[in-house]
């Protein structure tokens, strides 16, 4: 059985993050190696410096070389998966349908309905992702997986078109290539991840992942088995990073160190209402003040309830929070928040549980792995992607092991 | 319908687009428009109309969802450029707080921009009983706005429409009041009396004349030019806004019988109301048929801020940037680190800025 070995890139805004991935053709695929470099010059998940993403990737490409060769890996990363996220992107239902005509439902009418489905009119602006297909529908019968055979007179096949920016895509892209990485193909973080932390009858019973990041947050919603809406909004970690500087007037660094160190995202979790916490600084002679810890956790509370707001009117405006019987399963490197997921279920009124990759091996050390849930996705879907032709693919330009 | 006119009238939005219609009725055949909205059945009434977002919200409207009124408006706003052969200035109707008054007004003002064409935007604001959700909403957007229109005009419902009017009269009231402040425009350059305002000069006046606010009178009778000054004294419209007046345009709208003392008395009673180191302009329409017997007084007044400055936007236009913005708004300087990037707006709220503050959350420090 052949050996195929994949890579997925993540210029986020807060990191630039490299996962490789190992796996035989119809086995489990196994994490091999991960690592992250803080990112520079990226806000909102959207690249404002070439040239500093550039050098991310190719830090983060040599960082993962240097790690992988002490596990006896030597590698030569020539391709990657490349997951991206914010707010440019956005996903579009569209449906194609086509006349039956009365009688069943053949192959050659499953192609031209699929083939319609594919003819929305993309923006030039914009590139398309990906296109999902959800359900079949013979006339006013919906919910079909598997049409062929069944009678009727219009065959309809829906689906959720996802686009993004084309410019933002590029621009990764050309980080990406300027570091002598070719992108095999750019995939949505939050979809992504959702592949690696979710257990089928989730996706049957209803499920809203969210993939907390720094610049935005994605949210994917799935029902019946498959992939009825997702999205990203402009609102990340990043913002109570802000939130926190511009309330106690400290740097972004010190700033992140309240928010990963001392913060929670609830104030019912505060016991002593008069509890004070330092402010972090390299130089305690330059900065030793202290702050409140409940206005601190009112900053970040009031945002936290913000967002998950946003995401349930997002969410009620299209009738699918009632859809969700398996409730939220929170990914990405802000769901280490503290408290996070009890804001979840008091604003959003649904179970909330950490999703962490679970169809993959590798990882299972790893504390804060569904920090790397959409990399670990990018990778699962490689490898589901894959064949026996992938042996030695053109992902690696040497792989030896 | 005069498409050759170099001033354009868009009504924005299912209620901008109610007024420009009413505009339209006011005006006749001379008025250029187009009606721009993401509800195709807006365009059922009749008129050239433009479908926003077509193939985003498929002609069923924003759903009152700004941003997604904004993403519909920015994929598809390209085709109204076949609406802009020859457009010298754009004045622009529309009503804030549903989804595409606010979110399409912007992205149009934004292509005109690009276009080389200042813009005027009048825009209704929301009842106060409409709650604070919809104000909220309408306060986001109109500083975006603010900030990429050449001039705007924020008519608040609730001055327009009296407490006891019942809504006929109340729409009517707003469609009228509207209707004889942007008609003012193509009356100025289609039927000049006495003093002539060209399309040239008037362009040259909004382009740089930023927030502003106007009122509208009509009298009658021997005294009508005096009346009419106390009438603007005492309008609810005029005092809508604190900055100082930087600039007045005037325009007194008569049949034969208007006089040069009524112009004299108007004039100074205009400049002695409101400022005497403003700008003035002031300019006559002569229009028998219309105004016969009567005499109509459109003053428009443009504020200054001490904080404002000038810089050039694309297409060459000067355009207002305001280092510090009303107390109702959050200025960029808020933003921090998401200032170099596209705003996060929901609901016409600025979610790049920090929302302790937006939700005026007071913190004990």
């Amino acid at each position: 059985m052949s050996t195929n070995i994949y890579a997925a890139l993540e210029i986020g805004t807060t990191r630039t993050v490299l996962a490789v991935g190992e796996g035989e053709v119809g086995g489990r695929l196994k994490v091999i190696g991960h690592t992250e470099i803080p990112s520079t010059n990226v806000r909102k998940s959207q690249i404002l410096n070439i040239a500093d993403a550039t050098q991310s990737v190719k830090s983060v490409i040599q960082s993962a070389e240097e790690k992988l060769k002490g596990n006896a890996y030597s590698l030569n990363l020539c391709t990657a998966y490349l997951v991206v996220s914010g707010n440019h992107i956005d996903t579009i239902p569209f449906s194609g349908s086509t006349a039956i005509g009365g009688s069943k439902v053949s192959d050659e009418e499953i192609n031209a309905v699929i083939n319609a489905s594919r003819n929305y009119p993309i923006p030039e602006s914009r590139e398309l992702l990906d296109v999902i297909d959800q359900d079949y529908v013979i006339d006013n019968l919906t919910g079909i997986s598997a049409p062929k055979g069944m009678s009727g007179r219009i065959l309809k096949l829906n689906t959720l078109h996802i686009i993004a920016d084309k410019n933002r895509i590029e621009d990764a892209k050309t980080a990406a290539e300027n570091a002598r990485i070719e992108i095999e193909e750019p995939l949505l973080a939050v979809t992504s991840a959702a592949e690696v932390v979710l257990e089928e009858h989730e996706k049957k019973n209803g499920v809203l992942v969210l993939d907390l990041g720094g610049g935005s947050t994605g949210y994917s919603v799935y029902s019946d088995g498959y992939l009825v809406s997702a999205g990203v909004i402009g609102v990340g970690g990043d913002h109570i990073t802000n939130d926190i500087a511009h309330a106690f007037q400290t740097t972004n660094a010190q700033a992140e160190a309240l928010k990963v160190k001392e913060a929670s995202a609830s104030l019912s979790s505060l016991n002593d209402m008069s509890a004070r916490v330092k402010i972090p600084s390299s130089n305690p002679l330059m900065d030793n003040r202290t702050i409140s810890r409940r206005a601190l956790n009112t900053v970040v509370n009031a945002r936290v309830k913000e967002l998950f707001k946003v995401i349930r009117d997002t969410l009620e405006e299209r009738d699918l929070l009632v859809r969700m019987h398996s409730g939220i399963v929170l990914t990405g490197g802000g769901a280490k928040l503290n408290d996070l997921d009890e804001v979840a279920q008091q604003i959003l009124g649904l179970n909330v549980r950490i999703g962490r990759p679970i169809h993959v091996d590798g990882l299972e050390n790893e504390p804060e792995s569904y920090a790397y849930a959409a990399v670990a996705g990018a990778l699962l879907y490689a490898h589901r992607n894959a064949d026996d032709s992938n042996f030695f693919s053109s992902f690696f330009g040497r792989i030896f092991k | 319908m005069n498409t050759t006119s170099a001033i354009l009238l868009i009504g924005v939005g299912t209620s901008g687009c109610e007024i420009t219609r009413g505009v339209s009725r006011a005006f006749g055949e001379n008025l250029r428009y187009i009606l721009a909205d993401t509800d195709a059945r807006t365009g059922q009434a009749g008129g050239p109309f433009v479908l926003l977002g077509g193939n985003r919200l498929s002609g069923n409207g924003a759903g009152g969802d700004i941003v997604q009124a904004r993403m519909a408006t920015e994929e598809s706003v390209g085709i109204l450029d076949a609406h802009l052969e020859g457009v010298r200035l754009a004045v622009i109707a529309t009503c804030l707080g549903g989804g595409t008054g606010g979110g399409a007004t912007l992205e149009i003002v934004k292509r005109l921009q690009t276009r080389g064409i200042p813009s005027i935007v009048f825009a209704t604001t929301p009842f106060v009983h409409e709650g604070e959700t919809v104000q909220r909403a309408a306060r986001g957007i109109m500083s975006m706005i603010e900030q990429e229109a050449n001039s705007i005009f924020f008519l608040p419902l609730d001055k327009l429409v009296l407490p006891d009017d019942n809504m006929k009269v109340g729409m009517n009231n707003v469609v009228s009041t509207m209707a004889s402040a942007i008609t003012l425009f193509w009356r100025l350059v289609e039927k000049p009396g006495f003093i002539r305002l060209d399309i040239e000069r008037l362009r040259h006046i909004v382009t740089g004349a930023g927030r502003g606010r106007f009122a509208v009178v009509t009298t009658r009778g021997e005294d009508r030019a005096q009346e009419a000054i106390d009438r603007l004294k005492r309008s609810e419209l005029l005092s809508t806004a604190s900055g100082a007046v930087r600039t007045i345009v005037c325009g007194v709208l008569a049949g034969d019988d208007l006089k040069l003392s009524e112009l004299g008395i108007i004039s100074e009673g205009v400049q002695t109301a409101f400022s005497r180191n403003a700008a003035f302009h002031l300019s006559t329409v002569n229009d028998e048929e219309t105004f016969h017997d009567k005499l109509s007084v459109v003053t428009l007044m443009f504020e200054s801020n001490e904080n404002e400055t000038k810089s050039k936007g694309e297409g060459g236009l000067t355009r207002n940037v305001k280092k510090v913005r009303n107390p109702l708004t959050i200025g960029p300087m808020n933003r921090g680190r998401f200032n170099n990037v596209e705003s996060t707006i929901w609901h016409g709220q600025n979610l790049d800025e920090p929302t302790f503050i937006r939700e005026n959350i007071s913190l004990e420090f």
